[in-house]
């Protein structure tokens, strides 16, 4: 019964839809990593900060997620300008170390803040229920999944595009690859930083409302998401923007199917077996990059 | 080792070791405390201090530690094998972990280490027929030695890790770690066995919390996964060796004391705000202070001495 061609639909439809959540989390981890040489190990934290703003504006003001949704990426892209301007930008041409002890110290600052002001109770936004049928596939995606999934893709597909076609994505890029250079050329290379931290954290902050109607989240959630995410990033190339997509899509599937065939708790384990085995065969990442690459 | 080193050991073993005349139970706890996080610091200061590689899910080898020596104590091991047996095994989990992550250069390392602490705990939690799950594991009074005993071994510990540091500052197989640390391509281009050096850097540094990990289950006497997996003792062994400077000899032992005193007397009761001044602390400390206290010493010395 496993095997009939509408189940594998069903688990590939809905892992993909699973996995496009990843890939817009893991690609901002990725477009910091890219362009600054920072692993911000507080990207949970910055997606964990989006939920709760989803939740509360759920729950005082009655405000549903997807209306919240560009007021949230606002939000989180001046907080992302900010923390680049006061802190990530004195990491800059320090050693590796240094930025990894800090964005530490930064996601344990604001994890345990999140538990002082909400406590480590589980949340969520219940707002959309049921499924949509297709009939002419005989599949029923639940409309959360369905919903979260799209946005991710359309996000993460957008920011993509804003990279590679408009101006200052393209000065983004330059900024990644040669910032001398991008000096040189007239680019004001920290606005840029303060720009591409501005970005990736609206993206974790859209993946976090994103995450408040799918899932129930509590402050400590954030580490979680971040092993995906790294499992992500090793998986599609540390700094590839592409890689990080499709890993992030091939997590979900690989998920979704282990999932369906053997059983959930499985499913969980899945991101660090396969973080292990890329390490093991191929430590460059399955699609070979290791460097900036929109 | 210097003579001046030699000689603030010498003062500081002796207090340790009279400590048990003159103190209360209390304190004798208290410093107890102080050492096992002496231990610690000394160990990620090995690995992470010198080589440059962070562990951010060192407590994870304290907690196996624990488990081993609290289970096997319970079978009837004298409690000198259960330490032992404990280092061991914590050890012998570095290495593969070791074989796997270090061969890289890079990141891999403190990502592949970040969730681990995590990892043992749930792990503690599901293995329900081993490690009794949540409900954790109490040691008969009969079983554990007694507090001056657990005492002493970890004023053991304490003294072998601090030993140990001093040896391998001053050897050859420091000054390749510290090598690895400025420069690993350099390092290797001057025929240095770069992932050899990591390998056995990090293997040594499981050893210490493992057999810590035992002691603090005898003397705590009932264990359980989010005790001895706990993320704040994870967290305090970084801050303790970046508050003292890293890659120092007496700097873990002096972040320890200084660190250990200031919670006692603050904010240990309250887990949540404890862990977010540790994270800010260790954010002010690499900004602002990257080469600990011992390093802004020896900068005030060297500008007005």
């Amino acid at each position: 019964m496993l095997w009939e061609s509408s189940v594998l639909l069903q688990l590939a439809l809905s892992g993909l839809l699973a996995g496009a959540l990843y890939a817009l989390l893991a690609c901002g981890l990725n477009l910091v990593f890219g362009v600054m040489g920072v692993i911000n190990l507080a990207h949970g934290e910055l997606m964990i900060a989006g939920a709760f703003l989803s939740w509360l504006a759920y729950r005082y003001i009655d405000l549903h997620p997807l209306v919240v949704l560009p007021l949230v990426m606002g939000l989180l892209y001046g907080f992302g300008v900010l923390l680049q301007r006061w802190l990530i930008e004195r990491l800059t041409g320090r050693d590796e170390l240094t930025s990894l002890l800090v964005t530490y110290g930064l996601s344990i600052l604001l994890m345990n803040l999140g538990l002082l002001l909400f406590s480590a109770d589980f949340r969520s936004v219940p707002v959309l229920q049921g499924g949509f049928y297709l009939s002419s596939l005989d599949l029923v995606i639940s409309k959360p999944r369905a919903v979260a999934g799209a946005i991710s893709l359309a996000l993460t597909l957008g920011i993509f595009g804003f990279l590679r076609y408009h101006r200052m994505g393209k000065a983004i890029r330059a900024v990644s690859e040669q910032p001398e250079v991008a000096m040189i050329c007239g680019i004001d290379v920290a606005k840029v930083r303060q720009m591409t931290f501005g970005i990736a954290a609206a993206m974790a902050g859209a993946a976090g409302v994103l995450l408040s109607i799918l899932y129930s989240f509590s402050p400590e959630t954030g580490g979680e998401f971040l092993l995906k995410c790294f499992a992500v990033l090793v998986i599609g190339g540390m700094g590839n923007f592409l890689g990080a997509l499709l890993g992030g899509l091939l997590l979900g599937l690989v998920e979704a199917f282990v999932g369906g065939f053997f059983n959930v708790q499985w499913a969980e384990a899945v991101a660090y077996l396969l973080l292990v085995l890329v390490l093991l065969l191929r430590p460059g990442g399955l699609l070979g990059q290791r460097h900036a690459v929109f | 080792m210097r003579y001046s080193d030699l000689g603030i050991g010498a003062l500081l073993l002796f207090f340790s070791l009279l400590a048990p005349g003159f103190l209360n139970n209390y304190q004798l706890s208290f410093l107890l405390q102080v050492l096992m996080m002496v231990t610690l610091a000394q160990s990620w200061n090995l690995i992470s201090g010198m080589t440059g590689y962070i562990s951010f899910g060192h407590g994870v080898f304290f907690g196996v530690g624990a488990y081993t020596g609290a289970l096997l104590l319970m079978g009837g091991a004298f409690w000198w094998v259960a330490i032992l047996s404990a280092a061991l095994l914590a050890a012998a989990l570095a290495l593969p972990l070791g074989l796997l992550t270090l061969r890289l250069r890079g990141p891999y390392f403190a990502i592949a280490m970040l969730g681990l602490n995590e990892v043992g705990r749930i792990l503690a939690n599901l293995w329900v027929d081993l490690t009794g799950g949540g409900d954790g594991i109490a040691l008969s009074p009969l079983l554990s030695p007694v507090l001056a005993t657990n005492y002493f071994s970890m004023l053991a510990l304490a003294v072998l890790a601090t030993l140990g540091m001093g040896w391998i500052l001053r050897s050859r197989f420091g000054l390749e770690l510290r090598a690895i640390r400025e420069d690993e391509e350099a390092a290797e281009m001057l025929g240095i066995d770069t992932i050899r050096n990591k390998l056995i850097a990090f293997t040594a540094s499981a050893l210490l919390p493992g057999a810590a990990g035992a002691i603090y289950a005898f003397y705590t006497s009932f264990i359980d996964p989010s005790s001895v997996f706990l993320p704040a003792l994870n967290v305090q062994m970084i801050v303790v060796v970046l508050l003292g400077g890293r890659g120092t000899l007496w700097g873990p032992v002096l972040g320890a004391v200084l660190l250990m005193s200031v919670q006692e007397l603050t904010w240990a009761e309250f887990p949540a705000l404890h862990l977010a001044l540790l994270g800010l602390l260790m954010i002010l400390l690499v900004l602002y202070l990257p080469d600990g206290l011992l390093g802004a010493w020896k900068r005030i010395g060297s500008r007005y001495g």
